[in-house]
């Protein structure tokens, strides 16, 4: 019997990426060209010309990367408790991962005004302790907005690494252990080689959902910590220069984008692929 | 337990059913819908969007209109309408001459027809605008905590006495609010009114002031309430929603002056639920809304003639003192503010 193409399947898919998704960027990339003239780099031109917007980038591909450390080093060590445990941790454990992603990001960002606050848990347990005299705000703060930014993407970490775990033999560490590996060589040489996919995958969630969080910038950051939503936030809603807009939603794409190939490059890696 | 299988002949059909089940909202909310139209109205967010929900949602409902409140800063609705012109996403606009000027200028908005609203006569003729009505005057002022700081007496007191020290908000040159109180510094520390110079140098001077820069009078009025803050500049509705909250909040005439924009509602070009529209107007600028209005925790100043003002509005201010109010140039404004909010938002990033 002839084998049935998949394609016809594939087709509504493809319809409602080209009309939904691919259409509405080839208008973003073109309305970034458009100047009373005719097409212009003008607006990129003016984009990298101030100090200003160069810094705002930088800022925001340092908050993605100091959340993805963040992320990474608060979720290894999940997972790998979810992977060693049984199923009533298991259960708690994806609940717990669960829950507040189906919480409204706005809710979960008000929360953090709460905890990061003067009178919040963090500055009393910081007097308690001694450690300062007078109450201490981490709002408006890289700090605070990094400490939220972690709790509210460690989610986009957690699931892919418990993903890549749940297939992986619980019987490599003991083999590991047989042949006199102690549990950070275990940690170092074997798992984290077979977590690499997952902590990439997450990695480009993080970054991604980090430097394009709106809410939580503008509210935890204030107006100090200026990141690139804002920034195309204020060309469009304030001063409603779309042209420029566009660039720097652009330039925002491709940074990711870079970054996002530079990952998947690495993930591809022999030395590391051998690895795992 | 037996797996389930599913050919893709059923599969298909499935999809489709899952698709058809999607789009039947659409009809029926079409048959649902009232049978004198809808109207979407931009509101501003908050207290405005709660308020008129309640207080002109079910007035246009009895008229066999549907109203959808829709909350945007006035900003926000400029920048949608000028998004897609001739399908506007608004009927009306609620607005302060700022925005006005501006929607003008890009022929966003059209002249009213004041025969189609029955309560046109009752308002003072200052505000009865061509492109509409006037609904309210927001007055502005400082909002302090009194629990945290002593009362301000004015602009000059924020940053020259310590005990306010850390403790003061202020919002980007975007808000109404904060450019009406940055005209007023620049009148005291400059040469006047669009000296904005002279309040940037003030800033530079006072780095502690600058801490405390949010994007919103929205967010000022969250960090009020968690006691992050204890100043900030407002109007009286915000102090009014804020004691309303149950908290200690407390509004401020500045000893300069107080800044006021009246707020309007506007009719969009382009709007093709003209009588919803009018309707709505009609609703806002009556006697039995605008008594509801002026109550807690909206407490807004009536525009109608026949709403007497309530001791709370009238401690703040009366209608003989609405013109002694500060009026900005809106035109003067608008013809930098694109450069001030730039290098505003430089300045506060360092």
């Amino acid at each position: 019997m002839m084998k049935q193409s998949g394609f016809p399947y594939v087709v509504p898919m493809l319809l409602l990426s080209v009309a939904f998704f691919a259409t509405p960027l080839a208008v973003l990339v073109g309305f970034s060209f458009t100047g009373n003239g005719g097409m212009t780099l003008d607006h990129y031109a003016r984009f990298f010309g101030d100090a200003f917007n160069f810094r705002v980038l930088v800022n925001t591909a340092r908050l993605g990367i100091e959340t993805v450390i963040g992320t990474t080093l608060l979720g290894i060590p999940i997972a790998l408790l979810y992977w060693h445990g049984g199923r009533n941790l298991r259960q708690i454990l994806i609940f717990l991962t669960l829950i507040p992603m189906l919480t409204s990001n706005v809710v979960r960002t008000f929360a953090w005004i709460v905890i990061l606050g003067r009178q919040g848990p963090i500055s009393e347990a910081l007097m308690a302790m001694g450690i300062t005299g007078m109450p201490v705000s981490l709002m408006f703060t890289e700090l605070g907005l990094v400490m939220a930014m972690c709790q509210i993407d460690l989610p986009l970490i957690i699931l892919p690494l418990i993903a890549i775990l749940s297939r992986t033999p619980y019987q490599l560490t003991e083999a590991a252990q047989v042949s006199g590996a102690g549990p950070w060589r275990i940690l170092v040489t074997v798992l984290l080689p077979l977590m690499l996919p997952g902590l990439l995958a997450g990695w480009i969630l993080v970054f991604a959902s980090t430097s394009s969080s709106f809410v939580t910038q503008a509210v935890i950051g204030g107006a100090r910590n200026v990141y690139v939503p804002q920034l195309i936030y204020r060309e469009v809603g304030t001063l409603f220069d779309w042209p420029l807009a566009s660039a720097i939603a652009v330039v925002l794409l491709l940074s990711t984008g870079c970054l996002l190939v530079a990952l998947t490059m690495i993930s591809r890696h022999r030395r590391l692929v051998g690895h795992a | 337990m037996k797996d389930v299988e599913i050919s893709r002949r059923r599969f298909g059909y499935l999809m489709a059913g899952v698709a058809a089940s999607t789009m039947l909202p659409f009809p029926l909310r079409a048959a649902s819908a009232a049978t004198g139209g809808s109207a979407v109205a931009a509101t501003f967010p908050g207290n405005w969007e709660d308020a008129y929900r309640n207080v002109l949602t079910p007035v246009l409902k009895k008229q066999g209109f549907d109203l959808t409140i829709a909350p945007a800063m006035a900003q926000d609705q400029l920048a949608k309408i000028m998004a897609s012109p001739g399908n506007p996403p608004y009927d009306t606009l609620l607005m302060s001459p700022g925005q006005m000027t501006i929607a003008v200028e890009n022929d966003l908005i059209q002249k009213i027809d004041p025969s189609r609203l029955k309560n046109w006569s009752l308002l003072d003729p200052s505000f009865q605008g061509v492109y509409g009505p006037t609904v309210t005057v927001e007055v502005n002022g400082i909002a302090y905590n009194p629990d945290l700081v002593p009362r301000p007496k004015g602009y000059r007191d924020l940053f020259e006495n310590p005990a306010y020290k850390g403790l003061v908000s202020w919002t980007g040159f975007a808000s109404n609010t904060a450019v009406m109180a940055y005209t007023e510094i620049a009148k005291i520390y400059g040469k006047g009114p669009a000296d904005m110079a002279a309040v940037f140098k003030l800033f530079k001077e006072h780095p502690e002031q600058l801490k405390g820069v949010v994007d919103s009078t929205n967010h000022q009025m969250t960090l009020f309430q968690q006691g992050e803050i204890a100043v900030f500049m407002c109007s009286t509705s915000n102090v009014a929603r804020l004691k309303s909250l149950g908290l200690n909040a407390e509004f401020v005439h500045p000893e300069t002056g107080s800044p006021a924009a009246p707020v309007n509602i506007h009719l969009t070009k382009g709007s093709k639920n003209l009588d919803a529209a009018y309707a709505y107007m009609d609703a806002a600028i009556s006697q039995s809304a605008q008594q509801q209005l002026e109550q807690p925790p909206t407490e807004m100043f009536p525009t109608n003639k026949n709403v007497a003002l309530t001791p709370a509005i009238s401690a703040y201010v009366t209608r003989e003192q609405l013109k002694t109010l500060v009026y900005p140039d809106w035109a003067e404004i608008n013809k930098n503010r694109d450069d001030w909010i730039r290098q505003f938002d430089t300045l506060v990033a360092g």
